[in-house]
């Protein structure tokens, strides 16, 4: 006679989440009161991060790193590394009309283009005002610029071939032949129908982007207006411009669904002289903790800056702490530039949060809660991994642990540098969570940043290959901190203006958004990525997710779209040296 | 008590009628090849034969991988996916198609694909066919390639002689199962087993999986880190290398549309296929090398096979008492 098998129960039919309008509106209204006060709080006496000149230990045995003196450091765009993280900033998309006048255009504004070197200088004046004032944010400011530019202006302003000898093919082909590539809408019908973008559409293809970054608003509009002014009388044809803006007050750093972004960040490897620890990612682990070979601090992995410098060496995909040959395939001028990816992306807040209030309903669960594990993170930035049951927001605001998890195996205490002031990490460890209960496999820090997991393309040194670097910045008026906004403010558009450097933008950005980010079954079986997760199945857009309950994981359908394409282009950032000399010339 | 008196055939197929000794044979290769091995280092848990031991099941798995051999992609031609689908299509015997993953490319007189078939099918479940009824086998290949198969097609030498897997109809001519020398059942078995040594790995980070393929590395650290949490781990009946699915998302006609739905489960069923066909419907104006994936036209096998997703079921639980 054939036993019987015990087998899990199997988990009922989808969710179907329903609540009346009025319930929902209400719950919302409370959210968007309550939810600023769920921000980041620093640890006593910390003023983040503070090392003063000290950048680092070296790992004996480590391989070498490659040291970017002056000469290289004003070569490279400053957004690109270490980055702007600048709190006003404008985005210009230009059209070619006339290419002599646009290289006189571009001979003028190659001298005002921020360099590595420029934005490296302020960062670490920053980092040594803030431990001589003993204040977060000492008073310093500054106003810079990069700009980027299509392979068909390259085509332009250079030559055909060169543009041909860009070896990735999806810059060569465009964010509007790759759109539905990445589940975007199919029908026309659709908002985010690449026929609707503002810019970035069939035949609104921007030839440059021009990103204006400032401290101080003002200096924003100032330098923004210059830049527009010179570029106007180049005969350059302005298609499309969007301000973005940090969320104000308690909310800065947050993106308008009231989470906390940018939290987890790679580190380029480099260093910026031959002396010993002078790395341009600063080290907080100590070199007697394992983990510092591959970590900048707990969370931060070390990635070679061929991920995102062209003709530098890459991360070894077989390896996670050595390099790999650097790549070949551009133009021997383009060496040091990088890939740019600008996406502008729409955000329908009561959208968002009417299908987690509903669907937190369904399960029983609070609806903060329930949007928290659509994300990863508590509103403040605090790992659902660390802190199951609620945020925490002393946990958020220790950068030494709120990124400090895996997910395949129980976390351990990092051994860190001495850090003036840092009372340690005493947050409880993560404990692992390989089969998705507490962070579930659909949750957006899980789809793009899969850590310790093994993938559907094997192992965490091919993951490292994927990561890219995030620059974006929100844009349009918050909905949270403002009491009972009204059904105007609600209907106006926000949304965040997305912006990624890399090496390629094929096996990083491309292969994040639609192998994992999209996909139901990668890296793991369990759904789609409820934030940014786009899917059309001949025209079908419905996505889902498997979400953990104590009774087994139960489907919920997700019909609405609250982050829709709006516009945006693949574009490539070169080495300054060749915007007057190379495309300008 | 033992939990699985009869291993099921892969998606539970049944070529042969119930009851036939064939389904008694394929129980008994299976249990062979899930022996239960105890894990070491710092895995404390075990891999285990479900027809022996008694696990109350915790939590199920799928191990999921991409069909494209990733070591054709990585690390040598990270900047030439064109050359990668080149070399995985035309190498000899689908000798580099090693991700329990195989396909075959047919083409028209202009040399543009008109149809490719994707298998998971293994050639241990083909041999033991064959092994019971050789009759069955012929069938099954005349339904699956060509009515022009005849048994000596299929066989070493003359009659009974052996099962040839390298014959024309599953080589040059045609696919059935795999043929690559690694992609057997009793491999995959083995990779699932052996997993269960961590050596003194803590996490993934400390794990060196070495194969450069994707199907290593996920099985290795997914049945590890159960492992080291003390779990008994085994693979889920049926008990079958399966295609979990298939995304044709940004795949567009010669007129830019979106393309219909031309895939073919021929062999499974959803989430467990065994064989797929992608080919376009007679009348259609275009075949499949006239597709676009993302802007750039189907050219080779691989470009589809890029999209497969393929998956072992696994289910780790605690010894029941």
């Amino acid at each position: 006679m054939k036993a019987k098998r015990k087998v899990v129960a199997k988990a009922p039919g989808p969710i179907e989440p329903s609540l009346s309008a009025k319930k929902l509106d209400t719950e919302f209204q409370k959210i968007v009161s309550t939810l600023p006060e769920l921000v980041a709080k620093l640890p006593d006496k910390m003023h983040l991060s503070i090392l003063g000149t000290d950048f680092g230990a070296e790992v004996p045995g480590a391989e070498p790193e490659p040291v970017y003196n002056a000469t290289a450091r004003g070569d490279i765009q400053g957004n690109i590394v270490p980055g702007f993280n600048k709190d006003h900033q404008h985005f210009l998309f230009f059209r070619i009309r006339n290419v002599a006048r646009t290289k006189q255009w571009l001979r003028w504004i190659a001298p005002l283009v921020t360099s590595m070197e420029e934005v490296l200088a302020f960062v670490r004046a920053h980092r040594a005002l803030r431990k001589r004032l003993g204040v977060r944010e000492p008073p310093m400011c500054a106003a810079w610029i990069n700009i980027a530019f299509s392979c068909e202006a390259i085509a332009r302003l250079v030559s055909p071939a060169d543009a041909a000898a860009f070896g990735d093919h999806s810059f060569r082909q465009g964010l509007a032949a790759r759109s539905t590539f990445l589940g975007d809408p199919t029908r026309r019908s659709r908002s985010g129908h690449r026929s609707r973008w503002k810019v970035g559409g069939p035949n609104k293809e921007a030839d440059i982007l021009v990103i204006v970054a400032a401290d101080d608003a003002e200096d924003l509009v100032n330098l923004v207006r210059n830049v527009k002014r010179r570029a106007a009388a180049a005969r350059l044809r302005l298609l499309f411009e969007q301000r973005g803006d940090t969320l104000p007050g308690a909310l800065r750093g947050h993106e308008h669904f009231g989470f906390k972004d940018g939290v987890s960040q790679p580190g380029v490897r480099g260093k910026v002289s031959p002396a010993a620890g002078d790395f341009i990612t600063p080290r907080y682990i100590d070199p007697a903790d394992s983990r510092a070979r591959f970590l900048a601090k707990p969370g931060q992995p070390l990635l070679w800056p061929g991920q995102f410098l062209l003709g530098e060496p890459r991360q070894n995909t077989e390896s996670i702490s050595t390099s790999g040959p650097a790549a070949t395939n551009f133009p021997r001028w383009a060496a040091l530039g990088s890939y740019v990816v600008c996406r502008r992306l729409r955000q329908d807040v009561p959208a968002f949060w009417r299908f987690a209030i509903a669907s937190a309903a369904a399960v029983g669960i609070p609806a903060t809660k329930f949007a928290s594990m659509l994300v990863g993170r508590w509103p403040s930035g605090a790992p659902v991994l660390r802190t199951p049951a609620a945020d925490d927001a002393v946990l958020a605001g220790d950068e030494f642990a709120n990124n400090h998890f895996m997910f395949d195996d129980d976390s351990r205490p990092s051994v860190l540098r001495p850090i003036p002031g840092y009372p340690g990490d005493a947050h409880a460890q993560a404990q692992a969570d390989m089969l998705g209960a507490v962070c579930p496999h659909f949750a957006h820090i899980r789809k793009t940043n899969m850590r310790d997991g093994a993938t559907d393309l094997g192992k965490p040194s091919d993951s490292l290959t994927r990561m890219i670097l995030r620059r974006g910045i929100p844009f349009g008026r918050p909905v949270f901190g403002v009491r009972r906004p009204s059904r105007r403010l609600l209907k106006q558009e926000r949304g965040l203006m997305f912006l990624c450097y890399g090496g390629t933008i094929e096996d990083q950005f491309e292969f994040l958004t639609r192998r994992w980010v999209n996909s139901p079954l990668q890296p793991n079986v369990g759904g789609h990525d409820p934030i940014i997760g786009q899917r059309d199945t001949r025209g079908n857009r419905t996505r889902f997710i498997d979400f953990p309950t104590a009774a087994g994981t139960r489907r919920i359908r997700i019909r609405r779209e609250w982050v829709v394409p709006t516009g945006g282009g693949y574009f490539f950032a070169p080495p300054i040296k060749a915007i007057a000399g190379v495309l300008g010339a | 008590m033992a939990l699985v008196t009869r291993f099921d055939t892969p998606a539970s197929l049944r070529d042969l009628p119930v009851g036939s000794v064939f389904y008694d044979n394929w129980h008994a290769f299976l249990a062979g090849g899930l022996v239960t091995t105890p894990g070491s280092g710092t895995a404390t848990g075990e891999f285990y034969d479900a027809s022996e031991i008694n696990v109350d099941i915790l939590a199920e798995r799928a191990l999921v991988w991409m069909g494209f051999p990733r070591r054709v992609l990585l690390p040598s031609r990270r900047d030439d996916h064109l050359d990668a689908y080149m070399t995985a299509d035309t190498t000899a015997n689908r000798a580099v198609q090693d991700e329990y993953c195989e396909w075959f490319v047919k083409r028209n007189a202009a040399g543009k694909i008109t149809k490719v078939t994707i298998v998971t099918e293994t050639p241990e479940y083909w041999q033991h066919l064959w092994d019971v009824d050789r009759a069955t086998v012929v069938n099954l290949y005349k339904t699956l390639v060509s009515p022009a198969v005849v048994e000596a097609d299929l066989r070493t030498g003359g009659p009974g002689s052996a099962y040839n897997k390298f014959n024309r109809w599953n080589t040059t001519d045609g696919i059935v199962h795999f043929i690559q020398s690694i992609n057997t059942l009793g491999a995959a078995l083995g990779l699932a087993r052996g997993s269960v040594a961590t050596g003194a790995a803590r996490d993934n980070y400390e794990m060196t999986p070495g194969a450069n393929t994707s199907v290593d590395p996920r099985v290795i650290l997914d049945v590890g880190a159960l492992a080291r949490k003390g779990l008994s781990i085994t693979l889920r009946d049926p008990i079958g290398i399966y295609i979990a699915g298939y995304d044709d998302t940004g795949w567009t006609k010669p007129d830019g549309s979106p393309v219909g739905n031309y895939w073919t489960i021929v062999r499974g069923s959803p989430g467990r296929i065994l064989r797929l066909e992608y080919k376009v419907p007679a009348g259609a104006g275009f075949v499949v090398g006239d597709i676009r994936i993302g802007g750039r036209r189907i050219e080779w096998g691989g470009q589809v096979a890029e999209h497969i997703t393929c998956t072992l079921g696994g289910v780790a639980g605690r010894r029941a008492r």
